[in-house]
């Protein structure tokens, strides 16, 4: 009899301590992430006046109204297109990147550190220096298209389709190199001795890679790629900062959406509902992210 | 790595010089546009390189633009930032490493996929929090913001150095004696340090870089951080780009510094356990 009932009492204990020492880090959840993102809920039910009170209780008008907004599709699937792209674009890159990085030669730690040079640098702060690179009457990069033959080079983020192009750009360059990185870490840890009967096998680089290289990373490729996702999505910074979502909402995706339907237009209901949008579709990717890392886990 | 070896190295060398192009082209920019004189932006067609050298707008800089003020507000920010994460995230981390009780899993769980929410989705609430609180214009705002997007990650890589540490070594320092608090600060965290550091400079790093934030809360240009001081006011009207790529590269050197310092754990971290060290 007492044995278990010691243990039991022992395993309160524990509980109760556990959860003194997670109360402070729960509670600033609650007050600062849970509830703000109830209230969130709670607004896109409700008709708003110009600096966000509630007013009148709507039910899902507010969401039926963005339904009918031919621009609020545009914008989803501007936002869906941005992410696709960005991600695809980032895992060839990175790929690309880890697979030169996996190469030995002098100096190769020194050129790991100058390729993860974009992801240490300050995204707002990238955003500004790319900015004036791509500035199309003095920038550099359009100097050197013509010094390289390219008699009208675009002006960048002066047009819809080129500044889609040029941020979408920019926020790939930022996100490269983790993908390099974890792509390359686990390049490191496939045991050589596969390699190796891939030689005796006589295997052509091509298919070293696809049988070898590949499957041995294909978990990490999945962590990475979703991992990706969401910080493609999440990008408010570049575009902000670069195009602030113009020429013509060319280059806005929910993100800025959302901030500039409550800050700059004052719509905090259409804001809202983009808000909750928002989060069922980052709610989705991130169960899907935490599910595949803790299986890699296991 | 045996098949990798010296196979085709002068194509290899080639497509890495040209990615690192690539990758380094507006940091090359930058160098190039802060060591010109003003007159020598706005010229056509523009040079790559100046035609007097100069390191003026490094120094200069600091007087005509206040960067001192947006410097002194992001160092505020991103220690307070740090600060209020590790009393949080400490005990939080020690929990769910060491202590077994129900749903412990969907803490670990939770604060995984925290991290990954974003931003934009609670900034409008929080906006009419801090305003309705008076915290508009106050560091406090960014400092309570920031920690709510950078905390689970700290809880996170802390869980897992807590985890590294033998329970045998605690064990022993219970029996000598020592309560459950003297265990964490004078066995656990000594020991598990250079995952605190990992930590706490992540988010430093997070708080020094945040600009939604600023953008939101922050309207008085003494209180403004470097990401939005610099957007604000060196970036208005006609931009003086020399002004700014020096103030850019000021502003970078901290951060990047920190950032090799942690970036192989960052990795182990965000990938999790099949990314082995």
């Amino acid at each position: 009899m007492t044995r278990p009932s010691l243990l039991r009492r022992i395993s309160a204990r524990e509980a109760q301590l556990a959860y003194l020492l997670l109360t402070p880090a729960v509670a600033f959840l609650m007050v600062f992430m849970f509830f703000p993102i109830l209230n969130v809920f709670q607004m896109s039910l409700y008709e708003t006046n110009k600096i966000g009170r509630l007013i009148r209780f709507v039910w899902f008008e507010n969401y039926i109204n963005q339904m009918k907004n031919p621009e609020f599709w545009e914008i989803v699937l501007r936002s869906a297109f941005w992410t696709f792209t960005g991600v695809l674009v980032k895992t060839i890159l990175g790929m690309v990147i880890a697979l030169l990085l996996n190469v030995q030669y002098r100096g190769r730690k020194i050129v790991r550190m100058l390729f993860i040079l974009p992801w240490a640098s300050s995204v707002p702060i990238s955003a500004m220096l790319w900015t004036w690179v791509l500035n199309h009457e003095f920038g550099l990069l359009n100097r050197t298209l013509h010094l390289i033959g390219v008699a009208n080079p675009p002006i960048w983020l002066g047009r819809p389709i080129s500044s889609f192009v040029s941020t979408m750009w920019v926020d790939i360059w930022i996100g490269v190199p983790f993908m390099a990185l974890v792509f390359l870490a686990g390049m490191q840890s496939i045991g050589e001795d596969l390699y190796e009967s891939g030689y005796m096998d006589g295997v052509n680089s091509w298919q070293k890679f696809a049988y070898i290289t590949l499957p041995g990373i294909k978990h990490l490729v999945i962590i990475a790629t979703l991992l990706s996702a969401l910080w493609t999505f999440n990008d408010f910074n570049t575009i902000y900062i670069m195009t602030r979502g113009g020429p013509a909402g060319a280059t806005d995706i929910l993100i800025t959406g959302v901030y500039k339907s409550a800050f700059e237009w004052l719509k905090w209901s259409q804001a809202s509902v983009m808000a909750v949008v928002t989060f069922v579709i980052l709610t989705v990717v991130a169960v899907l992210y935490a599910r595949m890392y803790f299986r890699a886990e296991e | 790595m045996m098949a990798w070896r010296n196979r085709n190295k002068p194509m290899t060398l080639a497509i890495t010089l040209v990615m690192l192009v690539l990758m380094l082209f507006p940091f090359a920019i930058m160098i190039t546009t802060m060591l010109r004189d003003g007159t020598e932006i706005y010229i056509r067609p523009p040079q790559w390189f100046p035609d007097r050298p100069t390191v003026a707008n490094l120094v200069n800089v600091w007087s005509e633009y206040n960067l001192f003020t947006y410097f002194e507000s992001s160092m505020i920010v991103a220690v307070g930032t740090t600060i209020l994460n590790m009393l949080l995230a400490i005990p939080a981390a020690y929990a769910v490493a060491r202590l077994r009780f129900p749903g412990r899993s969907f803490a670990l769980y939770l604060f995984l996929a925290i991290q990954m929410f974003s931003p934009v989705i609670i900034v409008i609430s929080l906006f009419r929090i801090f305003a309705r609180s008076g915290l508009i214009d106050s560091y406090l705002s960014l400092i309570l913001a920031n920690t709510v997007f950078t905390m689970s990650f700290t809880v996170w890589m802390m869980t897992g150095y807590f985890r590294s540490i033998p329970i045998e070594i605690e064990e022993a320092a219970r029996i000598d004696g020592c309560s459950r608090v003297q265990t964490i600060t004078r066995i656990m965290l000594p020991v598990a340090a250079p995952g605190l550091v990992t930590a706490m400079i992540y988010a430093f790093i997070w708080a020094w870089n945040e600009f939604l934030f600023a953008l939101s809360f922050i309207k008085a240009a003494e209180k403004m951080p470097l990401t939005l001081g610099i957007y604000r006011f060196v970036g208005r009207w006609s931009t003086q780009w020399e002004m700014l790529t020096a103030a850019a590269f000021l502003a970078l050197i901290p951060v990047v510094v920190l950032f090799y310092i942690i970036e192989r754990r960052l990795v182990q971290g965000l990938a999790g356990g099949a990314v082995k060290g």
